[in-house]
This record gives C-alpha cells, structure tokens and sequence, in this order.
C-alpha cells in the first residue's frame, strides 16, 4: 500500500518548517523511527522519523523549501496497513 | 549508585513476578513508542512528554505501593500511570479527546487520571505534586487509613518555591509521603547541575531531615526495594521518605524538542543502559525466559495497543453539553 507521510506537527509555534536534506533515497529500504528528513523548524534543526516501514517510492517535498504542517512529503510503499 | 550497565539482582524473587515488571515496562515503552508515531502520522495532535529509558522508576515504585495507595504525577505522566493499573483504552481514548477517556476528554496527554486506580490528575506545573501529596498524606495520617502517597517529579522541580514549602510541612508533620525524584539530568534543556550546588538531591532532602537515597534508576529491582523500604517506612509511622532515581531522558522534551542540547556520548551511553533490555538480559540468563517469550510478550502488547488505536478513533468526542460537566466555579 502507498502510504502518504505527511508533514508532523514539529513547529513551534508556526504551521510551517523548512525541508533541509533528504536522509534516505528514492528505492531505499527505511524503518519505523528511522530518522529519514532532516528539516528546520521555528526553533530548531531536526530529523523527521518515519512513522511506517518500507521502501521509500517518492520524495514529494524538495530540499530548501518550504512545507506546510500536514502537506504529503513522501510516498512510501508498505506492506500492509 | 552502580554503574550504569550493573547486573540486576533478580535472585530473591520468583519468575512470575519478574515477567509482571516486564511487562508493564515494555507496556510503557510501546505506548509510548505507538503515541510517538501516531503523533508522526498526524493521527494525533498536541504535543507529548514521553518517558521512554524511564520505565523502572514508575514501575519499581507503583509495583511497592498497595491499589489503595495514591500517587500524584507530572506532564511526563503515562508510564506512571500505566504502572499504578490505568488501562491503555482509557489513556488512549483520553489522548483522542474522546469523552469516554479516563478525564472526559478534558484533559489531554498532561492531565491522565484515575481517582478510583489512587491517581489524582497528573499535574502540569513543576512541582505543583508535591504541596499536594504533603497534604494528602496528612489526610492519611489524621484519618489513620494506612495509606501512602508517593509523588512523583523531575530534577527541574527542585527549584521551585512549591517544592520546598511542601517538602518541609511533610517533614515537620512526619505524613506518609514517599517523594520520588526521577533525576532525568535535564529540566527541559537545562542540566540538572546549572540549578543546583550540591553533588546530589539527597543530601538537599537530608537537610529537611528526610531519609533519602540516590538509586540507578534504570535497574527496576533497585528502585523496587528502595521503594518498598521507603513505603514500609511510611506505613509504620517514620515517613516521609525520598527517592533519587538516576535516569535519563532520552526523548526531546516534548515531542517538538530536537534535543541537541544533550551530548551524543552521554545519549549514546544512556542508550545503551536500557531499563528493559538490562530485566530481559537478567531473565534469560536466569532461565526464566527465553528471548522468544520476551519477544511475544512485546509482539502481544503491541497488538493489543494497535486495536486499542482503532477503537480511540472510533470513541465519542465530548459534547457541547459537556462544557458545563466537572466545572467548579
Ligand atoms: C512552574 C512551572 N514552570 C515552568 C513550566 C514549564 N516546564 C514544563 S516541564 C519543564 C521542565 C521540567 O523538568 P523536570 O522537572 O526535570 O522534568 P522532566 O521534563 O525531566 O521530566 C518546564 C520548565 C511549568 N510547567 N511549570
Ligand atoms: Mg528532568
């Protein structure tokens, strides 16, 4: 199944983060909790962990723009769920 | 303290009691764990403070209190209260916002409860726990009902005006209060040594002439039997009595704290000192388990906590009605 993975909730106080450097590839393998993003919010640099298993299809979101809370930043594909 | 890594002594006690502390370790550890994602899929809102690496000292100390006893908890709160018998439905459901959690849905992560499981609200404000459980603990005495109160906060309360107010009147009224310090070496990202002096926080109860001891936090047995003493000691009219549980906090302070303030070695270090890898390591080498059964005990939790997650979303939200209900003024 294709599993859209939105944006968390990791500002501070806006509803916006800047998306830094991709951690993993198009076609890699990555667990649940594997830190696969890293960004940079209102307060902080940090890394995104994946909340499902898989391999990663597609990044959505490009490095050194800016996202939304809630907006798809990756297709990853999983095996159930 | 041991080092952190010290064999846990397990031989005093049966198999069946070992699994119990087990499992309700990794019971916390998975609903936290679970919360985590579920808080990374946008399932659910609102930050989080998650006490993952802190497992032992909720359950090391809930396991020596009696269900009657009662406990008062702070805004790192499920692991205490899935320790003192609340379920993961009402916890879970409480989480969604659903009216049938254990505070209608009023109350959210910071606010878990259970007045008939002895868990008065958890309490959000540093400190705010301890003026409290003096006072309930002198209700105790004065209506000689046996009971303890323990109370549960972080290195940061040390500080606080609250602390030192409550922590004197339990001691000038001799009340059955157990304090617990889970000293986590952090208050959001100040180190614990930036607001303190002293080498520990046992030597600064000592000089409220309490009783108090620094215990390896993560070693679930160690902090069981320091709390059983400290408890009996309450019971039997020689209360209060402190706890300092060295630990770590190993997840940001809420949910949207990168935490590099905290240096990669000592994380690293801490990791490695795992309170339930340390008890599974102790059983298997006991033969009391097998890593297998370990496993399924993990494997069964999580399903349960996944069907739990289906029947949060499907739970009732509190009403407009509901905004009149448990108001006191
Ligand atoms: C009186 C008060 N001051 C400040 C805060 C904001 N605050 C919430 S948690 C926290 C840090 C608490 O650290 P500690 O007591 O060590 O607990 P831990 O987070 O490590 O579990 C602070 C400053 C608060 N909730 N209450
Ligand atoms: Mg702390």
């Amino acid at each position: 199944m294709l599993y859209k993975f939105k944006m968390p909730d990791l500002s501070t106080t806006g509803d916006e983060v800047d998306v830094k450097q991709w951690l993993v590839n198009v076609g890699d393998r990555i667990t649940r909790g594997q830190a696969i993003l890293e960004i940079e919010t209102d307060k902080a640099v940090m890394e995104v962990e994946s909340p499902v298993e898989g391999v990663l299809r597609e990044w959505v979101a490009q490095p050194d723009t800016t996202v939304g809370v809630g907006t798809i930043i990756a297709h990853i594909e999983t095996a159930g769920r | 303290m041991n080092s952190p890594q010290a064999k846990i002594d397990i031989d005093s006690y049966e198999a069946g009691f070992l699994l119990g502390l087990y499992e309700c370790m990794v019971q916390i550890r998975e609903f936290e764990e679970g919360v985590k994602f579920l808080f990374l899929e946008g399932t659910m809102p609102g930050t989080i403070h998650q006490c993952q690496g802190q497992e032992a000292c909720a359950v090391g100390v809930c396991t020596a209190l009696e269900p009657t006893d009662w406990i008062t908890s702070t805004f790192r709160g499920h692991g205490h209260a899935l320790a003192k018998g609340l379920s993961v439905d009402e916890m879970l459901f409480e989480l969604f916002g659903a009216a049938t959690g254990c505070a209608g849905g009023k109350g959210g992560s910071m606010h878990m409860v259970n007045m008939d499981k002895g868990m008065i609200p958890s309490i959000a404000i540093v400190a705010g726990g301890v003026p409290v459980a003096a006072g309930m603990a002198l209700a105790f005495k004065m209506q000689q009902t046996g009971q303890v109160a323990a109370c549960f906060f972080g290195d940061g309360a040390i500080a606080e005006g609250a602390f030192h107010e409550g922590v004197n009147m339990a001691a000038i009224w001799d009340v059955p209060v157990v304090f617990i310090c889970e000293n986590n070496q952090y208050g959001a990202s100040t180190h614990v040594s930036k607001v303190m002096r002293a080498a520990t926080i046992a030597e600064r109860l000592s000089s409220y002439g309490i009783d108090g001891r620094r215990i390896d936090g993560n070693d679930v047995i160690a902090v069981y039997e320091a709390a059983r003493r400290a408890v009996d000691d309450c019971r039997a009219g020689r209360g209060p009595a402190f706890l300092e549980l060295m630990t770590y906090r190993r997840t940001g302070h809420s949910r949207r704290d990168a935490c590099h303030y905290q240096p990669k070695p000592e994380r690293e270090q801490w990791l490695e000192n795992d309170p339930i890898v340390r008890l599974g390591q102790a059983l298997i080498e006991a033969g009391h388990a097998t890593t297998e059964e370990l496993d399924a005990v993990r494997k069964h939790i999580l399903t349960s906590f996944d069907d739990a997650v289906e029947r949060a979303k499907a739970q009732p939200q509190p009403t407009l009605a509901d905004l009149t209900t448990h108001v006191l003024a």
